[in-house]
């Protein structure tokens, strides 16, 4: 019997198809004219998926390139919609899919701080009693005056991470940017994210990073051509992906 | 439902944020900058009232104050229309990055718009004292009108926002069709001079209660006509819900139309 009660992240027969166009009409004389522009093929990108992510759990998602992985996350944020199925989220959640995602280049550091905790539902005041936890986990206080379109990736990365871990979300997915620190940071992060473990904060993690993911995640959940391959516990499923890979 | 507004008042801080953006990017590259909310209806308005007395001879005693009153109220409607097309499309990029209720973007613009139409408001005041007509308690139903009006564009606003993503032309199209619009409601003359046949036409027209709303507060100095205010705050309001349903089934494919 599942304790219904716990999952937090339900993903129930999803599937998603992307239409890539070759060349889109997106006005009405482009689609009254060129009605055979509309020339599409649909890629068929998840096939229906389920998977029941518990409160607490500390989940890796693997796959190839194009696998999906992305597509999942960005379902699960909310920001794209499932052809079929539905996904049903208990708690909040933040997601950092994309290198300086939210950001407006133009603001400074701290303005998009603001920025940022407000886009994912933050008021002032609570922003400003996160605002030194923030700025000293980046450590980018020299710089946090500067126009984001100054930083490097990695500096990019490290405010991102900081907002990401102090907004008190109760699930993080992290798409593959990690990579992008420094062997430092990706340290501090590692560090941090057994630290949320411990205070029972849900994540989902897609890394290529075999290693952090056995070390951090206890399951591992491995996508394959748009479908789940294998489910279970990270040394089982790693093991077989590797030699898969090799 | 309670859901939804549970979760719009947890975003109240980006809406905050994106209503001083609509501000601060309006008016930043400009050389006179905010003057121009206070330029700009008194520009049109000179116009107008220049040309529009010696080709439609309206019998009016101060035209150019029948006209100011309900102008002003009318840019309120139209600019906030034509911004609406166009906020969606223009917020793109994070809106295929990050979540955050969608909804806010059309929200943020009728309150800036809003806010814009009362700092306007003080020029209308200033023009009635200036003019000798003078201010009466009526204007004391400023912000009931105001509501009602925004509720009316809020309901538009939800509809268009959406639909521009999917057929881009709308934001041109909408300019010309706010045009045709301000024809068909009485801004620059009254109800009076609509042959009596077309005269019901009108009344279908949102906008024409309002602008008599308004101008019966600033310019005949009496109580606007509440019943017909009734009658337009419960179809404002069917509006909303229904614009916000189109929204919100349109909302899917966003990220991936933008």
């Amino acid at each position: 019997m599942k304790k219904k009660s716990n999952i937090v992240i339900d993903v129930k027969n999803v599937s998603k198809h992307f239409n890539v166009y070759y060349d889109k009409a997106n006005t009405l004389k482009e689609r009254a004219i060129f009605w055979k522009r509309n020339n599409h093929e649909v890629r068929q990108v998840l096939k229906d998926i389920n998977v029941q992510i518990k409160a607490g759990e500390t989940v890796a998602l693997i796959g190839i390139n194009g696998s999906g992985k992305s597509t999942l996350l960005k379902l699960m944020t909310k920001i794209i919609y499932p052809n079929e199925g539905e996904i049903e989220v208990k708690g909040k959640l933040t997601s950092m899919l994309e290198l300086g995602a939210g950001f407006h280049p133009d603001f400074s550091g701290m303005e998009n701080i603001y920025f940022n905790a407000s886009i994912f539902g933050l008021s002032k005041k609570e922003i400003d009693s996160r605002l030194e936890d923030i700025i000293e986990f980046s450590e980018l206080r020299d710089y946090i005056d500067n126009p984001v379109r100054t930083y490097s990736s990695g500096m990019y990365m490290r405010l991102a991470f900081s907002i990401a871990i102090n907004v008190d979300a109760d699930i993080l997915l992290i798409d593959e940017i990690l990579s992008v620190g420094d062997k430092h940071f990706q340290d501090k992060c590692f560090n941090k994210m057994q630290e949320l473990k411990k205070e029972g904060k849900t994540i989902v993690l897609v890394t290529h990073d075999l290693g952090a993911a056995k070390r951090l995640c206890d399951r591992t959940i491995w996508l394959s051509n748009g479908v789940v391959r294998m489910d279970g516990k990270s040394d089982k499923v790693l093991d077989e992906y590797v030699k898969e890979c090799s | 439902m309670f859901k939804k507004m549970k979760e719009l008042y947890m975003y109240r801080q980006f809406l905050k944020t994106s209503v001083k953006k609509e501000f601060r990017g309006k008016y930043k590259k400009s050389f006179l900058g905010v003057l121009w909310s206070f330029i700009n209806p008194l520009l049109q308005l000179l116009v107008y009232a220049l040309v529009f007395p010696f080709i439609l001879k309206i019998q009016e005693d101060n035209y150019v104050m029948f006209l100011f009153s309900a102008l002003i109220p009318w840019n309120f409607f139209a600019t906030t229309v034509s911004q609406s097309t166009s906020v969606v499309v223009g917020n793109g990029g994070i809106l295929k990055k990050v979540y955050f209720p969608r909804e806010i973007l059309p929200i943020s613009i009728v309150i800036s718009g809003a806010i814009n139409f009362l700092v306007s408001c003080i020029i209308i005041f200033i023009a009635l004292i200036i003019s000798g007509i003078g201010i009466t308690a009526n204007v004391l139903w400023l912000p009931v009108i105001l509501l009602i009006q925004s509720i009316i564009t809020l309901a538009i606003c939800f509809v268009l926002s959406a639909l521009t993503v999917y057929i881009r032309d709308l934001e041109y199209f909408i300019n010309v069709l706010l045009q045709l619009w301000m024809y068909l409601t009485p801004v620059l003359y009254t109800m009076e001079l609509i042959p009596p046949q077309f005269a019901k036409f009108f009344y279908l027209n949102p906008m024409v209660q309002i602008v008599n709303a308004y101008r019966n507060i600033f310019y005949y100095q009496t109580m606007p006509d509440l019943k017909a205010l009734a009658i337009w705050t419960v179809l404002g309001i069917i509006g909303v819900f229904i614009g916000y349903v189109i929204f919100k089934k349109l909302e899917k494919r966003f990220a991936e139309e933008l």
